[in-house]
This record gives C-alpha cells, structure tokens and sequence, in this order.
C-alpha cells in the first residue's frame, strides 16, 4: 500500500524542541479580544453589548448565515468594548474586548457527558454548528459545512488528518498520545453522517507514540483503520492525503466531498466530540509554542482570544539575550509571519514559532537567475511546473500560465520557493498571479453584466 | 523582544542548496576525469585545464565589471564551463585554444545572452564547436606520449580492433577528459544526488546503444556497442553537457525527447558521417530544440489526465496539443527523403557504369600505349581485401581502389594502373588513376572523382601541377609548400590549395607504394 504521494520537501523538522512537552492549560489574565471573524466566510454578528457580564462558553458572536460561525467566549468578565482591533494578519478587524475577571466561571451545564446513542445526524450537525466548529488544520472552514456535503452516502473516506507535517509543530502529537480515545469517538460521531464512509486516521511515521496510542484507541472497531504515512511536507495537505488513501488526484474546481472524501483535522475531530457529547462550544484549542528562541518550548490548550504576548510569558519567555527576528502564527512552511506577538489567539491557530534567524532574508542575499535546474518540478506535490510557469509570469503570459500550465491549481504549498537553489521566490509570484487573474476575471464577468 | 518583526510571505525557510553549491558539486564531480586526464597526459594537459578554467573566470569577472551586474563570477558555473571546455580539448592542444574557447563560452554564448540561466547554447559545447571549426588540426590531432594517433572511435570505424580497456580508462588517444571510468564516477554521483536528470543521461545512451546496433552493421555484439559508448565523448555527452540545466528541457517527457534526439543524431553523425567528434554537434543540435519542447510538451497535472474516475470535470483538450505545422513539416521531411533516397537506389546502377566508364577512360589516358588491363587472381584479391580500408599509416586516409597490368594489343606489358583515393580532400575525395610505366617512373595521374573549390583546389587538375610527377621514378613523393622546387620527389602545392596537393600527393604515394609491394616485377 502506497504511504506517500510524489514529490515534497523533507524540511528538518525541529519537532525535538516540543514533542514530549505535554499539554499544558494556559489561563491568561489579561483583556481578551474576540474577533468576530475566526472563519473562512462570512464575519459573525455580536450578541452582546459593552458592559454585558459573560461566562466561559457564552455566546459572544452568532454566525452570520450558513457559512460563517459563533465565537463564544473562554474566559468569564465583562464586555468592555466592540471595536476594531489589530489581528495577527496586520489588519485591522472588529473584534469583542472582554475584561477576563481570571475565575473563568463556566456557563451552567456546560461539559456534561450526554449519552447520544441513536442520535440522529442532523443533531449532530446542529450541535457541531451550534458549538462555532471550524477547520483547526489552518484554514478556519466552517465545520458543519464541510460535513454537510450534497451526497453524504457517496463519503468514501473520512480521513482524520493527524499528519502533522508542518516543521516544529507538535501540539496535535501531543492531542493524539492523549485523547486518542476521545479522536476515536468524534470520528464514530462523524461517521453516522456517512454511512458509507471508512474512517482512516493518517499519522506520519516520525510520530511512533501518537501512531501506537491510536491504534490501540482504534483497535477491534468496525470501519477503521490507522496509516502510518512518510513524514514529508505537504502530507498534511488535503490533496497529499487524499492521493495516499484513496489514490485520486483532483482538480482545483472541486471539492474533496466530490471525489468521496472528508479530510478533518484532529484536533476539530476532537472539538466535534467535545461539541455532540458535552455540548461544549469551541473555545480553546491546543497549540504549539517553539522556535529556536524560546526558552521552554511546549504544547498549550490556549482559549481563544488571548494575546500571543501573554502566552509568551506564560511560557517562560524567550532565551536570554536573544532577539526574535521572525514571530509565525503556525509553522514556517505555511505559517503567517507576524509583525506584532499583541495580537488574539484565534480558533484556527495551532502554532506560535519564534524564530532567531529569518532564513528569508538570507535568502533574498542570495538570490540568483533560475539555472532551470527543475527541482521545484520535481517537488511540486501537484506536478505542476514551477519553473515554466514563472518564465510564463516574467512574460506576463496569462494565457500560458493558466490554460497551458495549470497555474491557478497551485495550492500554495510553497514546497517549490523552498527547494529553489536560486532562492527565487516562486510560490509567492504564483499567488500574486492567481490573484491578479481572478481578479480580471471577476471585472471581465461584471463588465459583462453591465 | 524586537518591536519590528520580519513580514514575508510563507514559506518562511529555505533549503540549503544553493546556485554555488550546486556548480560546486559538478565541479567536484569532473574532478576524477581532469585528474586522470592530467596523469595520463601530463603537463600539458593540466596546463590546458588551468587556462581555460582561468580564462573563463577571468572572462566573467571582466564582464560583470564592465557591464556594472552583480558578481557572478563568484558563483562556480564559470569554473564548470572552464574545466568542461578543458575536458573536451586534445591534450596537445595549442595553449592558445582554450583562451579562445573559454572566451567565446562565458563572453559570447554565455553573456551575451543574459549570463546564467539564459543562454541557449551549452557554453562549453559551443566553445569547442567554434574551435573545432575555426582551428581543425589543433582540435583534432590527439597526442599521446608525443606520438599523434588515430582515435579509438577513428579506429573503430574504419574497421579495426580497438582496446576497450584502454578507452574505459582514458589511457587511449583522446581528449582530456576521455576516462570513461572518471566521468561515469562523475556522473552517477551527480545522478544519485538528484542533480542531473536521469532521463537525459539514460535516454541518450539507451538510443545511441539501440542506434548503434541496429545500423552499425555488427548487431548487438557486445564489445563493439561498448567500443562505441566508451569513445568519442558519449558519456561526457550524456552526463555533463546535456544535462546542463538551462539546455535542456523542464518536463520528464520533455527530457527523454531531448535525450533520444541526441542519442540517435549521435548515431546518425558517428555511422554516416565518419567522424569522431560529432557529439559536441549533436548535443548544440539538441540544445536548439529544447525552447521549442519545453513550449509544447507541457505534461498537464494529474488531476486532469485521469477521466474515468469523475465526469462531470471538463478537461482540456489534451489530444493534439503538437501544433499542426510541426505535424505538416515532418510529414513532408519524411516523405522528401524517402523520395531521395528513392531516386539514388533507382539511379545507382547508371551512375556506377558511368564511372566505369570514366574510369576506364582515365586508365588510357595516364598509359596511352595500352590496349587492354587485366589483373592476376592474386591482385585482385589484394585489391579487394583492401577495400574501405585505409592504406598504410603513411598516407592519411589513402584507399587504394583498383590495380590492372596495362597490356598492348600484343600482349605486352606497357605500364601499371592503380586507381587510388583520399579522403582529405578539402570537399570529400579526391580519387585518381596513377600510370606506372614498366621501369617504375609515373607515366601521368588522371583524376576521376575531384570535387574541390574551383580557381583553387580543382587547379590540382592543371598540366602545371600534374606534370610534376610525369616521369618521376621515386619511391615517394613530398610536398613542397614553399615552391621551386627541384629535386625529382619535391612536388610544389598549387598555392592556396595545399589540402587538395597534399591529398594527392597521398593518392599517389599510397599508388605507389602498392605497385611497389605487389605489381613491381610482372606480378
């Protein structure tokens, strides 16, 4: 059986600093600040006013349509203000500043088990809508979307996503080893949605400890299976799995529901548990803290809304006399780089890494003309061609770049910019391009209207 | 902690590779074929490394300063160039060549056309093309241990044994770089390390090997595919030159369409065009082609190839994506050519009684005297056992054709004729019949096949050159390039044409030389 796709990078992976660091509770004191978009679509609509007194797992913001999602709060206090705030984007975003009192006081009945034997599926997608569920991978989806495909009974797969291939990254390591139980019974819960469905959990093979956990969690159930995968970046990424476990390769166009696959992290299997079982809205998640700057790197259950700076200190702080010279919310393959750590923990976050050197900047020092040398088509996991396609760029060749070469089927994983000897910055001229075209795109097809 | 943190785009770190290294790395790589080069060809030839490595940073570094760009002489690709031009030089080269080639590389074919990464050309390749043509005897005369010999693939393809241990070690007459062994040691490392695309280096020598026996007129006998592969710069070729990045093309497909092109031109120049040092020409060739691949043979992603599994994508038309005037051009190239050859079979048989004709004619002007010639069984035989083989080590590439006693209507014998022809001729061959009277002087040459540049070469066929060897009873003749000469075996060159004099004084000296071993005396 194939564990692997074609192509990748194999970044080191620095997983030592924080692997064995178990989870850790982080209860932050400061102000808490809520953004009332923590999803892909659309932004949530406060419930509450200044001055209101809330509770942890209070209703703060309700989704603004189908695809959109709630924002509950994870701490208790009072609502000081609804304004705009910074986010960890650079943007400035509305957000809900709540003074955290520190009790962190729960709503009543909040996290009590509920037996749900015989549960019907639509309850299951109200509770996971209900509970402000989005995809903890990175993305920020809305949940209950993604498990409401048009065919649920043509859901072959349901691949929980335990890769982890992101270098540094070791918080859904660290969830696995022990709630391997809980994973288990979030995607028994899913699986009630797709009666036609296998669940396969899919762990890379440099995670023996999270491998061996689930596989006794999953030991002797019906319709389950455990995959060790080759540790190599992008595994984690939807397409990556979906090539491995069900041996399809799709276009951009489509959805992975309409080539039978659900692929859901694990970390949003186990918030889905949490949901359906205990009614517990999602509030906080795990995260990692590491980086070659940290003094003490670990992994962390954060609420939402607290500062990155807090968590900072919460943590120990950073190595003495060392300068951060790059802040990422994530890892450094896909991560977001920061330009201020004073900016809230949002849902869908699952890393903060501090590094002292940017490789990036170094980078751009060194930067030669292509050799055409056709590593970057040889890593494309997609089996793009890289190269051929930023030649079509430097011509401003549109046409080329999108029908002959399939550009716009990039998928950002920036596997090509890594592995380029000439350090070009390919990946990123990808996505100004794609922006660029569809953005003609857009005004070609209201100019038609009008 | 630092107020202003570093913004970029994802991703946020880079592999180690870089440019230099990587040019590092082949240059490592070529190390064990100029080492072995050196040792076997002694100072010289490191002399000649030294220079056009030197030259060739020099030239970069010259031109980065003149043209006010960035430093990229620094960068080892120059070196790579240098040393690869180096490699494919004769060891007694002239010191003056790899100046000029390592020049003409970095100056002409690699910055004039943007510097790294653009050129068209390999810049090596391009440079040894340019001396090849410009400065033919010092490119092509290949010393070893001070005495100049035939190439093992010249050798081979006239038909003679060669030693392939000696072509697999680099211990045969060649060029510096001609250890198969070193460069195969190269060139796999730089294959295992993933820095050379196996598809080019495979698909050249799978084609070559395929090509070779299939045309080479031996089968696939073992030991002379390897003869082939380990002559005439095949894996210096495959490895080293087409695999250089920016001359080749970007998709596997792509690749192995470029390496096949090469293998079979390869074969194509080696079989039928009878030289030694046709690779360089075949991988430039390959090299033109390779804009034009990488344009059209864009293998789409996956996602769009497989239908079976999901129909509602629609997919682009990936059926004729070869644009119709490639299809059209081809089509006509092939059937142009069958017609051509068509015509030559249909022909063939006319052509070979005219020139027997000719020749026939030939053979009564050089011993008017004559009635009738005939050959003895025995002469004959030598003739024919002679045939497509070059005469004597003497003569360049001298054949001898035919032979005949030259008899009167009596019976008696008047004269000899041997026709005979050279190949170094400056426009193909030069072919002739030299009259030899019965006391052994040159009666008269006559030419029967001479194609040489009019006003220069073809004056050879003037009374004024030919009659020099009227009535010479020498037992070789030699060229006098300085004019007035004298002496009974001095023959003067027609001035500008000492090619086409010296091919004929060949000719007739490799005549007479057969006379004298197997026609003197009645034979």
């Amino acid at each position: 059986m194939r564990n692997t796709f074609r192509g990748g990078v194999h970044p080191a992976d620095h997983k030592d600093l924080s692997r064995d660091a178990a989870l850790r509770p982080f209860l932050p004191t400061g102000e808490m600040v809520y953004p009332t978009s923590m999803h892909i679509g659309k932004p949530a609509k406060p419930v509450v006013k200044k001055g209101d007194a809330v509770l942890v797992g209070q209703r703060l913001a309700e989704a603004d349509g189908f695809v959109s999602a709630h924002v509950y709060s994870s701490c208790s206090g009072t609502v000081k203000a609804i304004e705009k705030r910074r986010l960890l984007s650079g943007a400035m975003g509305d957000c809900i500043v709540v003074d955290n009192d520190g009790q962190f006081t729960k709503l009543e009945g909040f996290g009590e088990r509920e037996d749900i034997y015989g549960i019907a599926p639509k309850e299951i997608l109200k509770r996971v809508g209900d509970a402000g569920i989005v995809g903890l991978g990175g993305a920020g989806f809305p949940t209950h979307v993604k498990l409401a495909p048009k065919n649920p009974m043509g859901i072959e797969y349901l691949i929980a996503n335990g890769a982890e291939c992101e270098p540094y990254l070791t918080c859904n390591d660290q969830l696995m080893r022990t709630h391997a139980a809980d994973i288990v019974e979030g995607l028994e819960i899913m699986l009630r949605l797709f009666p036609n469905a296998e669940a396969v959990i899919c762990i890379e093979d440099n995670k023996p400890e999270a491998l061996e956990a689930m596989r006794a969690a999953a030991a002797g159930k019906q319709r389950f299976s455990v995959r060790a995968l080759k540790a190599k970046y992008p595994q984690g990424g939807e397409k990556s799995l979906i090539k491995v476990i069900a041996g399809i390769d799709y276009p951009a166009s489509m959805l992975p529901a309409d080539v039978g696959c659900v692929v859901e992290n694990v970390g949003t299997i186990y918030a889905i548990q949490r949901a359906v079982i205990y009614h517990e809205p999602l509030y906080q998640h795990v995260l990692t803290l590491t980086g070659d700057a940290v003094k003490t790197p670990g992994n962390f259950i954060v609420p939402d809304g607290a500062s990155f700076s807090e968590l900072l200190e919460f943590a120990g702080g950073l190595k003495d006399g060392v300068n951060v010279k790059k802040a990422l919310c994530g890892g450094p393959m896909m991560g977001i780089a920061m330009s201020t750590l004073d900016v809230p923990i949002q849902k869908q976050n699952n890393g903060l890494t501090l590094l002292i050197d940017d490789q990036v900047e170094a980078a751009e020092a060194q930067m030669t003309a292509c050799l055409h040398c056709g590593r970057c088509t040889t890593v494309c996991p997609l089996k793009l061609m890289p190269q051929l396609m930023a030649d079509a760029l430097v011509d401003k060749d549109y046409e080329r770049f999108e029908n002959k070469l399939y550009g716009l089927e990039c998928m950002q994983c920036g596997s090509c910019t890594y592995v380029c000897p000439a350090k070009r910055p390919l990946m990123q001229q990808f996505k100004q391009a794609k922006t660029e075209i569809l953005a003609m795109k857009r005004a070609a097809a209201a100019g038609g209207k009008k | 902690m630092n107020t202003v943190l570093n913004i970029s785009s994802s991703p946020h770190i880079r592999d180690k590779l870089t440019t230099t290294q990587i040019m590092r790395i082949v240059t490592l790589s070529l190390l064990p074929a100029t080492v072995v080069g050196v040792v076997v060809h002694g100072v010289h030839a490191l002399l000649i490394v030294l220079l056009s490595v030197g030259t060739a940073v020099l030239s970069e570094f010259a031109f980065d300063k003149l043209c006010h760009k960035p430093d990229t002489w620094k960068d080892f690709s120059a070196v790579v160039t240098g040393l690869m031009l180096a490699l494919c030089l004769s060891p007694s080269a002239p010191l003056h060549l790899p100046v000029i080639g390592a020049m003409f590389a970095i100056l002409i074919v690699k910055c004039c056309f943007g510097g790294l990464g653009k050129n068209f050309l390999n810049p090596a390749l391009a440079a040894r093309c340019f001396l090849l043509i410009s400065f033919g005897t010092g490119m092509t005369q290949y010393a070893l241990d001070g005495v100049t010999g035939a190439t093992p693939v010249a050798e081979l393809l006239q038909g003679k044994a060669v030693n392939i241990t000696s072509m697999f070690l680099g211990t045969a007459p060649g060029v510096i770089g001609s250890s198969v062994l070193a460069l195969l040691v190269g060139g796999l490392a730089l294959w295992v390390m993933e820095l050379i695309h196996g598809e080019i280096c495979f698909s050249i020598l799978i084609s070559f090997t395929l090509f070779i026996g299939l045309f080479g007129g031996q089968g696939f006998d073992p030991k002379f595919l390897a003869a082939h592969l380990c002559g005439g710069g095949v894996v210096m070729a495959a490895f080293f030159m087409a695999t250089d990045y920016t001359t080749s093309p970007v998709s596997k497909f792509g690749q192995m369409i470029y390496g096949v092109t090469i293998g079979v031109l390869g074969g194509i120049f080696r079989l039928f065009s009878g030289s030694a040092d046709s690779f360089s020409y075949c991988v430039i060739s390959a090299n033109l082609l390779t804009p034009l691949i990488d344009t059209f043979v864009v293998p789409a992603p996956k996602a769009f190839k497989r239908k079976g599994h999901y129909a509602r994508v629609t997919i682009p038309a990936m059926a004729s994506r070869i644009p119709r005037p490639v299809i059209v051009l081809t089509a006509i190239t092939v059937i142009a050519g069958l017609a051509l050859s068509g015509v030559y079979s249909m022909t063939k048989d006319t052509i070979e009684a005219a020139h027997a004709l000719a020749n026939a004619a030939s053979f009564k002007a050089v011993v008017p005297e004559a009635e009738s010639f005939e050959a003895s069984d025995a002469l004959a035989e030598t003739v024919a056992s002679l045939d497509g083989v070059v005469y004597g080590s003497d003569y360049g590439r001298a054949y001898i054709n035919e032979a005949y006693t030259a008899l009167d209507a009596d019976g008696n014998v008047v004269g000899y004729v041997v026709r005979a022809t050279s190949s170094d001729g400056f426009d193909g061959d030069v072919s002739m019949a030299v009259g030899i009277n019965p006391e052994g002087a040159v009666n008269g040459i006559a030419f029967t096949e001479l194609n040489e540049t009019p006003g220069m070469g073809m004056r050879v066929d003037e009374p004024e050159f030919k009659g020099q060897f009227e009535g010479k009873a020498v037992s070789k003749f030699t060229l006098n390039k300085a004019g007035g000469s004298t002496a009974d075996d001095q023959i003067d060159t027609v001035s500008g044409a000492s090619t086409t004099s010296g091919a004929v004084v060949n000719a007739v000296n490799a005549a007479l030389d057969f006379y004298a071993n197997n026609m003197k005396g009645g034979a």
